[in-house]
């Protein structure tokens, strides 16, 4: 086996043996079943939904807690070796820097996505027994949008980790990241919007500056294809590049997001050797 | 000076923190089978040195590993060489088994490299406890065992005995002279000089980041044989020291409340020596 699966499987055996995999991929089940259950009883009628009433319920949770979950573990990956004084010894092994870090970045987001998937398989197969019709193929591309957000997000706390001189440090830093993709960036959307004259073609560029607002719209597209939840924005995507325009060019910059942060974390770690 | 096979080449170490000169020159040769004390107060640059051996911090100078520069190819050094840092941090939850696997897919050693290493190093039986059960000498053979996957040419071993009851460091030194007697060149950084004599056959002094004395325990016993010497130490060490000297032939004797490094001393003991030849 080469160094980067060695790495890998040793940080999948980790986070299985640290329990928090496990955790989470619960809270997931729980909190994906129960907003299903809540939003049926808002509704009049108590029980499950249908799976794509379920997916929209379950994509603003998807958001708020995935990106959570892969940037505090990333910024742990580096950072938290240095503290436990274990990086000088992982790297007098025979492997290179690169190695180390792409190995212990593939096995967290192996076993995020992992949790992540157990979590609502286990969910769509409790919603799916009680609900009066299935759109499993919109809850699996969900599912997709998803592992990706956490590749992003695991990426972009990895670059935390190798920045930062202690785990604290670098989860300060990953929490910031956190709080302003997922909360403040809608505010500033809002603001620039209301406040300057951005058409529809710059404010797509801005959209696309965060990947919560990528997976977001394509999440939209394929629940609601007339995009009419995203008002004139919608309308304007919608009438400049269709829905696989749309999707086509969201899908490259979401691949790019899940390039970028590990390629800049790689770079970063190999001129900081110390 | 005979002229010697070397295993190690390290030319003109230079390591600067930002103002800071960690190592300043640093040279020195190191033959097959041979022992090499590196000892210095802290700060003096022995782990510095250690991660330009390993190539795992950037540096001024050059290393050469059984002829290959470590600033070249990095990864084919590391394979040449085991390092036992002073603490290490193997995951309290993983058995010994588990940690031997893991270090074994790193330097690409065979799978059965790790029983029959379990079985050198004395802990066949304790293949399957957690490392977070073992004593401190255990984890110390177990990290041992670790360096040696690879079958390394050069060990470096960082403090390997600071955490050790006497008992078990009798036991690694004793494991340190079998591996000597395979050929294996030793380098150890170690504040237990007390038993120098008995298994080093070299001594390389670093102050100050650049190397104050490098000479053989002969050397040093041939240049201070029936001589007495007056020590002055801090009075807390004074057995140890005097201890040490003894160790390596070197009669001392007289205490004063100066402080004064053991190196310090080996290093006036070898200049006088010289002086008197």
């Amino acid at each position: 086996m080469n160094a980067v699966g060695a790495i890998m499987k040793k940080e999948v055996r980790d986070a299985v043996s640290s329990r928090w995999l496990l955790l989470y991929a619960a809270a997931f089940a729980v909190l994906a079943l129960g907003l299903s259950y809540l939003g049926q009883r808002n509704l009049g009628s108590v029980g499950f939904e249908n799976f794509s009433r379920t997916t929209a319920s379950i994509l603003n949770l998807c958001l708020l807690l995935a990106p959570l979950i892969a940037l505090s573990l990333g910024a742990g990956t580096i950072a938290g070796e240095r503290d436990r004084g274990n990086l000088t010894y992982l790297l007098s092994q025979p492997l290179s820097r690169w190695e180390l870090l792409v190995g212990k970045y593939a096995g967290l987001v192996t076993a995020i996505s992992v949790a992540t998937i157990a979590g609502f398989g286990l969910a769509g197969v409790v919603i799916a027994s009680f609900a009066h019709s299935m759109d499993v193929t919109t809850y699996v591309l969900l599912l997709v949008l998803v592992v990706a957000l956490v590749a992003v997000m695991t990426g972009l706390g990895v670059i935390a980790s190798v920045v930062s001189s202690n785990r604290v440090q670098a989860l300060g830093i990953a929490m910031l990241v956190w709080f302003f993709a997922v909360l403040f960036f809608d505010l500033v959307l809002i603001g620039t919007v209301s406040s300057t004259s951005l058409g529809g073609t710059g404010l797509l560029a801005v959209v696309m500056l965060n990947p919560v607002e990528i997976v977001r719209i394509l999440a939209i597209i394929h629940l609601e294809p007339d995009l009419q939840v995203l008002g004139p924005f919608g309308s304007y995507v919608l009438e400049t590049l269709g829905t696989t325009g749309a999707t086509a060019l969201l899908s490259a910059a979401l691949a790019a997001w899940v390039i970028a942060p590990v390629g800049a974390a790689v770079v970063l770690f190999h001129s900081a050797r110390d | 000076m005979s002229e010697r096979l070397e295993i190690v080449r390290a030319a003109g170490l230079t390591k600067r923190y930002g103002r800071l000169r960690a190592l300043d020159g640093v040279t020195f040769t190191l033959a097959p089978g041979e022992i090499v004390a590196l000892l210095g107060p802290n700060g003096a640059g022995k782990t510095t040195t250690f991660k330009c051996l390993l190539g795992v911090t950037n540096f001024d100078g050059s290393v050469e590993v059984d002829g290959i520069p470590v600033k070249d190819n990095g990864k084919a050094v590391r394979r040449r060489i085991g390092y036992l840092p002073q603490t290490t941090a193997f995951d309290a939850g993983d058995t010994c088994q588990q940690v031997l696997e893991f270090l074994g897919e790193l330097k690409g050693a065979e799978p059965e490299r790790a029983d029959e290493l379990l079985e050198r190093v004395r802990l066949a039986e304790q293949r399957g406890i957690r490392v977070g059960h073992l004593s401190g000498g255990m984890r110390q053979r177990l990290a041992l065992a670790a360096a040696l996957l690879s079958d390394p040419p050069v060990l470096l071993l960082d403090e390997p005995t600071a955490n050790l009851d006497a008992a078990s460091r009798r036991e690694f030194h004793d494991l340190l002279l079998e591996l000597r007697a395979e050929g294996r060149t030793i380098i150890l950084s170690t504040h237990f000089v007390e038993s120098l004599g008995e298994i080093t056959d070299r001594v390389i002094v670093l102050k100050q980041g650049k190397v104050a004395l490098d000479a053989t325990m002969d050397d040093l016993k041939r240049a201070t044989s029936g001589r007495r010497f007056m020590v002055n130490v801090n009075g807390t060490e004074t057995r140890v020291l005097l201890d040490a000297l003894s160790g390596i032939g070197i009669a001392a004797e007289r205490v004063t409340a100066m402080n004064t490094q053991f190196e310090e001393i080996l290093a006036a003991a070898l200049r006088e020596g010289e002086e008197q030849r």
